[in-house]
């Protein structure tokens, strides 16, 4: 299995991550390299085996529905790079027109 | 290096003269900064110091032992943090440029407990960044060293929590392990390293990084401590759902054990088929000598799926993990954020210009196998591999009581050494993953020294919740072989 470099400029799209054309190369072979140890794992028979059954995990915990009184609101929106009264605020989001 | 009388005492011990009005909290504390002062220099262990608040800190807990008040089981013991945990006021960076100036608006639970206990921070030490690596290089703050040899790394990602506990700083730090990122750094710095079952101890506050395998775990120079950590760290927590909601025992028992007749002790026979430098294998001979020496009963165990796959699995499941928790870094809540005239751009920029290569490496990778059409081929595979080796390490221990292995194929590299090739990287965790890959708890303990006088770690596997039965044998063993020394390149005490 080999991964174009195509796929890789697609990729970064969907990881919301730029990525410069030099470093492309270097992801490429990464990349091939990772998929070696995988193909590795294939010929192992995984017949019938589920998943996602992770033995021994207690399960969700349930609890009340009940509303907790959490006064922070200051101290994470004074982390915030660009807020706006109780907002976060973000830059255009739509096109030139929206 | 700089004289002081405290940099080779226990946890417990602090604790017990401290409780027992022999020592100072400010004292120790200041003894302690003084050490780091001098070395931190060097070795680049700390992040973030933290002096004024540790003072404030040590004037708090006296007045409290003043008024007669038992600050706790950790009563003044000077600890450091691994940088992924959050502290409420002090930044807690992940060691990355997009969370370079993020000062958490809470505590970890693992950071209350710390203080509840009576534990004074310090500081938070380096990591690679968001715990991705096994070198500790991969730090926007720059490289820690080790003090062994500070020309070579201490491992990682938990590097500057094992280096600080190596070099006298502390007796205890806290690390996180996701695929040996506490017990690799222990074994290249010649220290005792616990990564626990999945679930015993609260995450709550622990920056995510693969949330499946993610653990946090002591560092100490003796068992004793870390048995006491445990006791202070392990408790259920609602903040943690993936907590367990069990009793824990009270891990100090596991100092009592004097005998280890009729335990049985399974050597993973897989590792020989690694090229290994002939002092590893002689460390895990050595190791296994003492536990027979105690009655323990050696069998040789196979994992021949484990030892040869888990590597492919936990590369395909640790990035999709971890593509997923770091798509929060977005460049609008909190840390960095670039300037970009609509919010597509914002997120493109603010990522590119926060994250290292190897975080981008592996949130690529991630990304690219849960992608739409090869999440199937990929992900789905490796988690039922991921089920084969659960069930390899249960059926071994339906026989045995406990596993044995190496804990790193190599002693500590040279910096630079591997940096640019990830691959050679990852093998560094080849024998630490599979337990990360299995929920199991794992210790990595000194067992002896390569030919250049490097520390060599030997790694103790348990069943889930087993952990008593590993400190037990562990301590077995530091009966013969003694505690933890401080590095060579650490503080010394000419007293």
């Amino acid at each position: 299995m080999s991964i174009s470099k195509e796929e890789v400029r697609r990729v970064s799209m969907l990881a919301r991550l730029e990525i410069d054309e030099n470093e492309i190369d270097s992801l490429t072979e990464h990349f091939s390299s990772i998929l070696e140890y995988f193909n590795a794992l294939q010929e192992l028979d995984l017949e019938g085996i589920d998943p996602f059954v992770m033995e021994g995990v207690e399960g969700t915990p349930w609890r009340d529905d009940v509303t907790l009184q959490w006064n922070e609101r200051s101290s994470v929106l004074s982390e915030s790079p660009c807020s706006d009264g109780d907002f976060f605020k973000v830059p255009r989001i739509l096109g030139e027109e929206g | 290096m700089k004289i002081m009388s405290y940099h080779n005492m226990s946890a417990a011990s602090v604790a017990r003269k401290i409780r027992s009005g022999e020592f100072s909290v400010s004292d120790i504390v200041r003894a302690c900064l003084e050490c780091i002062g001098n070395m931190d220099g060097t070795l680049n262990a700390l992040i973030t110091r933290e002096d004024q608040k540790a003072l404030q800190r040590a004037a708090f807990l006296e007045k409290a032992i003043a008024s007669g008040e038992d600050p706790g089981p950790l009563a003044g013991v000077p600890v450091i943090v691994k940088d992924n945990m959050c502290t409420r006021d002090i930044r807690t960076t992940c060691a990355s440029r997009i969370l370079a100036d993020w000062r958490p608006p809470y505590n970890s639970t693992v950071v209350e407990a710390l203080e509840n206990a009576g534990a004074v921070i310090l500081g938070k030490s380096n990591m690679d960044e968001f715990a991705m690596g096994s070198s500790t290089e991969h730090s926007a703050f720059g490289p820690c060293r080790n003090p062994w040899d500070t020309e070579r790394v201490p491992g990682g990602s938990s590097g500057g929590s094992a280096a600080a506990v190596a070099a006298g700083y502390v007796p205890l730090a806290l690390g996180s392990d996701t695929g040996g990122s506490i017990r690799q750094p222990a074994s290249l710095c010649g220290i005792y390293g616990l990564k626990p079952t999945y679930g015993l101890i609260s995450r709550y506050g622990l920056i995510a990084f693969a949330s499946s395998l993610d653990q946090i775990g002591p560092f100490t120079r003796n068992v004793e401590d870390l048995a006491l950590a445990l006791n202070v760290l392990a408790k259920p927590d609602h903040r943690d759902s993936t907590c367990s909601r069990k009793a824990r025992p009270d891990y100090l028992e596991a100092l009592e054990t004097g005998s280890l007749s009729g335990k049985k002790v399974g050597l993973v026979k897989e590792f020989r088929n690694y090229r290994l430098p002939p002092e590893i294998s002689a460390s895990v001979d050595r190791i296994l000598k003492i536990l027979q020496e105690a009655g323990a009963i050696i069998e040789e165990v196979s994992l021949p799926v484990t030892m040869t796959s888990g590597l492919g699995a936990y590369y395909i499941i640790a990035p999709a993990e971890a593509s997923s928790n770091l798509a929060r870094y977005d460049g609008v809540r909190y840390g960095l954020s670039a300037e970009a005239d609509d919010l597509l751009s914002l997120y493109l920029k603010t990522r590119k210009a926060g994250f290292g290569s190897e975080v981008k490496r592996r949130i690529l990778t991630g990304t690219y196998v849960l992608s739409s059409g090869y999440y199937d081929a990929y992900y789905l595979t490796a988690q039922k591999v991921r089920q084969i080796i659960t069930r390899e390490f249960a059926e071994a221990f339906s026989r045995v009581d406990t596993l044995i292995m190496p804990t790193s194929p190599s002693p500590a590299f040279r910096i630079g050494e591997l940096v640019d090739d990830p691959i050679q990287m990852y093998m560094m965790d080849v024998f630490t993953l599979p337990v990360n890959l299995a929920g199991l708890p794992g210790l990595s303990l000194n067992g002896g020294y390569s030919a250049e006088g490097l520390p060599l770690g030997v790694q103790m596997v348990g069943p889930k919740w087993g952990e008593l039965e590993i400190l037990s044998m562990a301590h077995v063993i530091e009966r013969e072989l003694g505690p933890a020394p401080i590095a060579p390149g650490g503080v010394t005490d000419e007293n």
